[in-house]
């Protein structure tokens, strides 16, 4: 609760704030694409450059920006030792009964861990940069074209965006709620493995109901104050693309290009 | 159990990096069988405070002595301050999970090396002091009661432990006048029999007329404390009753402005009540 979640808007005009939303969204994907695209050492380090840069011009603190990274670093941990320990490459350094340390696993390991760690970063960076309203909104335009094959596409656009809303609120209370438990004497940080997958009950329920609780408050509130559903609400006035979207595009699309001709 | 706090302080960092002192350098002493009272507007840091009292998190600065010890060094045995230390939250009832009634109360009584025979006599107790039937009441499921008697529940929950010290943090919001009548008879109750209690509240007419002892919190700092009346009447000097001023020195305030000059000691309705009768009785002291 005393420390924010991660990936929560921070208010700025950076250059990163500025863009509009559908470009930003547009451009993760095409990022996304990139990352998982490199192969080689340049490739890498191209993408490397382009997520500093963006850093740099988002103007948020480092460690704001990388914190989801750190808060999942022992699964990551654990992704890089499963690739390392049974990945069926070549050069096989050590061998113990199932596990095979060999140099392609480490590779691979490395990479796997690389890719999640940078998709993260860049994630992180749409979500501190944007309003949740301004990606429902985007998200909206965006999946559009799917209102073509019978997909409620404003319905599914509010669905994310209340559950993006939410991700906070639940954190918090998961927080109040573990320390609720904890002066009751709850041990969350018991040693035996039994003990401790026990004592995620009296946390697990709590945050059920409360999460039942609250959806049924905010479907109340959401009919309370009009809401219906398939009826076409009045939405924020768009704004056209700026040069500056169409730029951020372009330059996206041509290192998600550079990566595949790299690779190819 | 006395607590003592030294220098308290505690601050966060968000992430744009903005750092926020929720409390600060706060030095006070609370004593064994005291009613302590916690007031201060919203957001001044009391929850963060009894959290830190109760063990819940570390201070950034500072340190919390229970009977001498510090609560925070390495190798204090934490599992033992959550049977001194009790706390009731707000909202009590979200705690509650158990299938049973009587499972959900024992919860906090499974590390405390009891028997079983001692487990149900420790939750029948818990439960009749909430006022319940035990028998009636014990193989219900929880979640199926009303909003009332959840909360009854979790409390009971907290003093099955038996704990020396009591926090609770606004206990009263939400009831109604009767309800809160209640529950400030069963806080008084607890006290009476040897529990140390503390209680966040913004309710001023309770805090004035059930504790002895009184923390004003203001943005992180501990503005005033000090012995109930003594910290009421301070109060009600420093910033003209703006802040801190009780409904029956509210009146006295009132009538002090038709010419009726009453003690500036009066605080609760019971003292007002008292004064107003010696004035229509001996006429003389006005």
């Amino acid at each position: 609760m005393k420390t924010l979640p991660t990936g929560q808007y921070i208010p700025g005009d950076s250059f990163l704030h500025q863009l509009e939303a559908r470009a930003k969204i547009s451009c993760l994907f095409l990022l996304i694409a990139a990352v998982l695209g490199a192969s080689s050492f340049w490739g890498y380090a191209l993408v490397l450059a382009t997520i500093s840069t963006l850093l740099l011009l988002s103007g948020l603190p480092i460690r704001g920006a990388v914190a989801p990274v750190r808060r999942i670093s022992w699964f990551l941990l654990i992704i890089l030792l499963m690739n390392a320990l049974f990945f069926e490459g070549e050069a096989v350094l050590a061998s113990w009964g199932i596990f095979h340390l060999s140099r392609g696993g480490i590779e691979q390991g490395f990479r796997v861990v690389g890719n999640l760690v940078l998709i993260l970063i860049l994630g992180n960076l749409l979500t501190m940069t944007t309003l949740p309203t301004q990606v429902t909104t985007a998200l909206e335009s965006l999946i559009k074209p799917l209102k073509l094959i019978g997909v409620p596409t404003e319905e599914v656009a509010i669905i994310i965006s209340v559950a993006i809303q939410f991700i906070p609120t639940l954190l918090e209370e998961t927080e109040l709620i573990k320390m609720t438990q904890i002066a009751r004497g709850a041990r969350f940080e018991s040693k035996k493995l039994s003990e401790r997958a026990a004592s995620f009950l009296p946390l697990v329920v709590p945050i059920f109901i409360s999460s039942f609780r609250r959806a049924e408050e905010l479907s109340l509130a959401m009919e309370a104050r009009g809401y219906r559903k398939a009826r076409n609400r009045t939405k924020p006035k768009k704004a056209p693309l700026a040069p500056a979207d169409y730029t951020a595009l372009i330059v996206c699309a041509l290192i998600c290009l550079i990566q595949l001709l790299w690779r190819g | 159990m006395s607590i003592k706090i030294e220098k308290l302080s505690y601050s966060y960092t968000l992430p744009s990096g903005e750092k926020v002192e929720a409390l600060k350098d706060i030095t006070c002493s609370i004593e064994t069988g005291d009613f302590v009272g916690i007031m201060g507007p919203t957001g001044c840091g009391k929850t963060t405070f009894i959290q830190l009292l109760a063990g819940l998190r570390s201070p950034t600065g500072g340190r919390i002595y229970l009977d001498g010890e510090d609560i925070n060094v390495r190798g204090y045995d934490r599992n033992r301050l959550r049977r001194t230390v009790g706390v009731v939250f707000q909202n009590p009832e979200y705690q509650l999970f158990a299938a049973t009634v009587e499972k959900d109360v024992a919860f906090g009584l499974k590390y405390n090396g009891l028997s079983r025979s001692e487990v149900t006599g420790r939750v029948r107790w818990a439960l009749e002091t909430m006022g319940f039937d035990f028998e009636k009441v014990r193989a219900q499921s929880p979640l199926a009661l009303s909003g009332g008697e959840k909360r009854r529940v979790a409390i009971a929950g907290v003093i099955a432990t038996k704990p020396k010290i009591l926090i609770f943090d606004e206990p009263i919001a939400g009831l109604d006048p009767y309800g809160r009548r209640n529950f400030l008879q069963f806080i008084r109750g607890m006290n009476q029999t040897g529990t140390t209690v503390i209680m966040v509240s913004h309710n001023l007419e309770a805090l004035a007329e059930y504790t002895r002892h009184l923390l004003v919190l203001e943005q992180g700092r501990l503005i005033d404390s000090g012995p109930t009346r003594e910290v009421f009447a301070r109060l009600q000097q420093r910033n003209n009753g703006a802040f801190g001023q009780t409904e029956a020195q509210r009146i006295v305030a009132l009538l002090a402005e038709g010419n009726l000059a009453l003690s500036s000691a009066i605080i609760t309705y019971d003292d007002l009540l008292s004064a107003l009768k010696q004035e229509l009785n001996g006429g003389g002291a006005g």
